[in-house]
């Protein structure tokens, strides 16, 4: 037959945030993947390229009233009010088993004030078996009136530079994107000494039902996010990638590899999946699968070659 | 949890309980299995839904969730299922578990249509009520299951079983039971994962630890006396 066969080379997918090393650059969306264990009978978790449980604070928080979910056009609003047992109970009942699974664990993580960040920080340093910590700054700082950490690029950098001091591992931002300008709050991450950026969190939104005239949420106002968000998410992502050096993590709406190549190449070098996961709990196994065949097809050896494409 | 699309529209899956399924109507005749939803057509999921096709391949996640207390049969205390609309799916598999017990079902609908399964159980103790009158007492359920208090012994125990709306539940819950009484409710919630995930679908509780639990995993079948309405 004369053809020569080209031995297929397996792509490369590992990436490196810090000094953290995954495997591939698939990681789940704090809130949307429970503690892990939810989802042990639908998928092997070690293939995953981090596991981010969700976001945990000091002190228990009992969550908002319900109703807390409401399906819009291609998306959810929730207003779970991050509900948590609190680091001690964390500890003892969910890290065991978050631990022993054989992929990175980044912990996200709250506050309400720039002393509850750093006290989690300090001992969320002093535990074995975390690769990594997400820093949610979609909080509102009580001590300040209650505006967003993550909305005043002072506060960003402030928060940042003072919790990358207690820690030694790598630490992700993670951005909301309610603000005028991601780019410049991503510039105060980086500055503060951030080894990554995480975004989106959800967008503010709400829905009314006419019939009953009150707010679809306990809450009235909750966060969207699903399919909706995702080209707004996307431009974000593409617009931060231009301005900062670290690594960015694009998040919103990915619900297929389709859907992550698209934020690769606008330039993350990795990807949260997020409300995917409670639809169809294996998405994330089938957007690294997804990406694999991608690089494949277009003869990429690594997935770093893809990362910010489109802006070269 | 049933995928009514697979093209993420509706995007999230929609609950259902098991109305039959091959452990309690049909003995293990082959290892496929039989599960039956009874479902009411209310908006865009199931609307999808009746669209389904003969051997169409359906995604659902399930058996989720903790299900009805059983006591050990034969059971000496008196069995009493209340259900309004279809609520009365989840009730019916009871029906057939208590088939030799000491059983009083009481179903409740707006209307004569609304009123399914009743076929379900022992005719002898089925009280049926409409809102219109079309069938049985006209009233609600709840107003029906008031009038036959008076028949049931307030010092022994009995165990009651309840499915349907909320505004059934709120009823119910401000009926004053006696002590001996155990009172199990099945609860619906806006749920986004159905797996304990996300806490989408939390109802609040008398828990001082933690207030509010999951309807999805922690759920959907807890104590009346548990629940703080909001
Ligand atoms: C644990 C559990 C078990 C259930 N078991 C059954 C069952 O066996 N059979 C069955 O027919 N239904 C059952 N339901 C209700 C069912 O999940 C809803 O009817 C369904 O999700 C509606 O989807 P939809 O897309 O058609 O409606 P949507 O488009 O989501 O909503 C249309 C209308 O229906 C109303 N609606 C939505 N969800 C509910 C709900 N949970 N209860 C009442 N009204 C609702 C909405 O407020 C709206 O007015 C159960 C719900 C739960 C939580
Ligand atoms: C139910 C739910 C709970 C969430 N909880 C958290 C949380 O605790 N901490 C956090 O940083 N983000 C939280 N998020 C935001 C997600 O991690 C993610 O940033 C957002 O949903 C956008 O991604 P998606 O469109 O893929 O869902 C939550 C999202 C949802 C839907
Ligand atoms: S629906 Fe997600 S936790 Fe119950």
């Amino acid at each position: 037959m004369g053809m020569k066969i080209k031995p297929v080379i397996e792509p490369d997918l590992s990436i490196s945030i810090g000094k953290m090393r995954l495997k591939n650059p698939v990681m789940t969306a704090s809130g949307t993947f429970g503690y892990g264990q939810e989802f042990e009978h639908f998928m092997d978790l070690h293939q995953l390229g981090a596991v981010i449980p969700k976001g945990i604070s000091l002190a228990p928080m009992p969550g908002n009233r319900p109703p807390r979910i409401f399906e819009t056009n291609g998306g959810i609003l929730n207003s779970i009010g991050l509900q948590n047992p609190g680091l001690e109970v964390f500890i003892k009942e969910r890290l065991p088993y978050l631990k022993s699974l054989k992929t990175n664990l980044i912990i996200n993580f709250f506050g309400n004030t720039l002393q509850e960040y750093s006290e989690l920080a300090q001992r969320l340093n002093a535990l074995e078996g975390i690769s990594g910590l997400e820093m949610n700054i979609s909080c509102p700082n009580v001590k300040c009136g209650g505006i967003v950490f993550g909305s005043d690029p002072k506060m960003t950098y402030r928060l940042v530079s003072r919790i990358k001091k207690l820690t030694s591992l790598p630490l992700i931002v993670k951005l909301t994107p309610n603000v005028t300008d991601i780019k410049v709050i991503a510039r105060s991450a980086e500055e503060g000494g951030a080894d990554a950026v995480s975004l989106v969190n959800t967008f503010r939104a709400m829905a009314i039902n006419i019939h009953t005239r009150k707010p679809e949420l306990g809450n009235v106002t909750g966060g969207l996010s699903g399919p909706a968000i995702k080209p707004i998410a996307l431009r974000m992502v593409w617009e931060v990638f231009q301005v900062i050096k670290i690594p960015v993590i694009g998040i919103g709406g990915i619900v297929k590899a389709e859907d992550a190549i698209e934020f690769i190449l606008a330039g993350a070098s990795a990807v949260q999946i997020g409300t995917a996961n409670l639809i169809h709990p294996k998405t994330g196994l089938e957007v690294i699968e997804g990406i694999r065949k991608y690089l494949l097809q277009y003869r990429f050896p690594h997935l770093q070659n893809l990362i910010g494409l489109l802006g070269k | 949890m049933v995928r009514t699309s697979e093209d993420y529209d509706p995007l999230l899956r929609r609950p259902f309980s098991i109305y039959r399924n091959y452990s309690t109507s049909y003995p293990m005749k082959d290892k496929r299995g039989h599960l039956t939803i009874l479902y009411k057509k209310v908006g865009k999921g199931t609307q999808k839904m009746i669209t389904f096709q003969k051997r169409q391949k359906v995604n659902l996640i399930g058996p989720l969730g903790n299900g009805f207390f059983i006591p050990p049969l034969p059971s000496p205390s008196p069995i009493i299922l209340i259900g309004g609309g279809v609520g009365i799916a989840s009730l019916s598999s009871l029906g057939k578990i208590f088939r030799h017990e000491q059983i009083y079902v009481f179903i409740g609908g707006k209307t004569k249509n609304d009123i399914l399964c009743e076929h379900d159980f022992p005719k002898r103790n089925v009280f049926i009520a409409t809102e219109d009158g079309s069938q049985g007492h006209r009233g609600t359920v709840v107003e029906l299951f008031c009038s036959r208090l008076r028949r049931f012994d307030r010092n022994l125990p009995h165990h009651i079983y309840v499915c349907g709306p909320e505004g059934m539940i709120k009823r119910l819950s401000r009926m004053n039971f006696p002590q001996k009484w155990t009172v199990h409710v099945s609860l619906e919630a806006r749920m986004g994962c159905g797996f304990g995930a996300c806490w989408g679908c939390v109802v609040k509780t008398k828990d001082p630890q933690m207030a509010y639990h999951r309807v999805c995993k922690d759920g959907p079948v807890f104590s009346l006396r548990e629940i703080l309405w909001e």
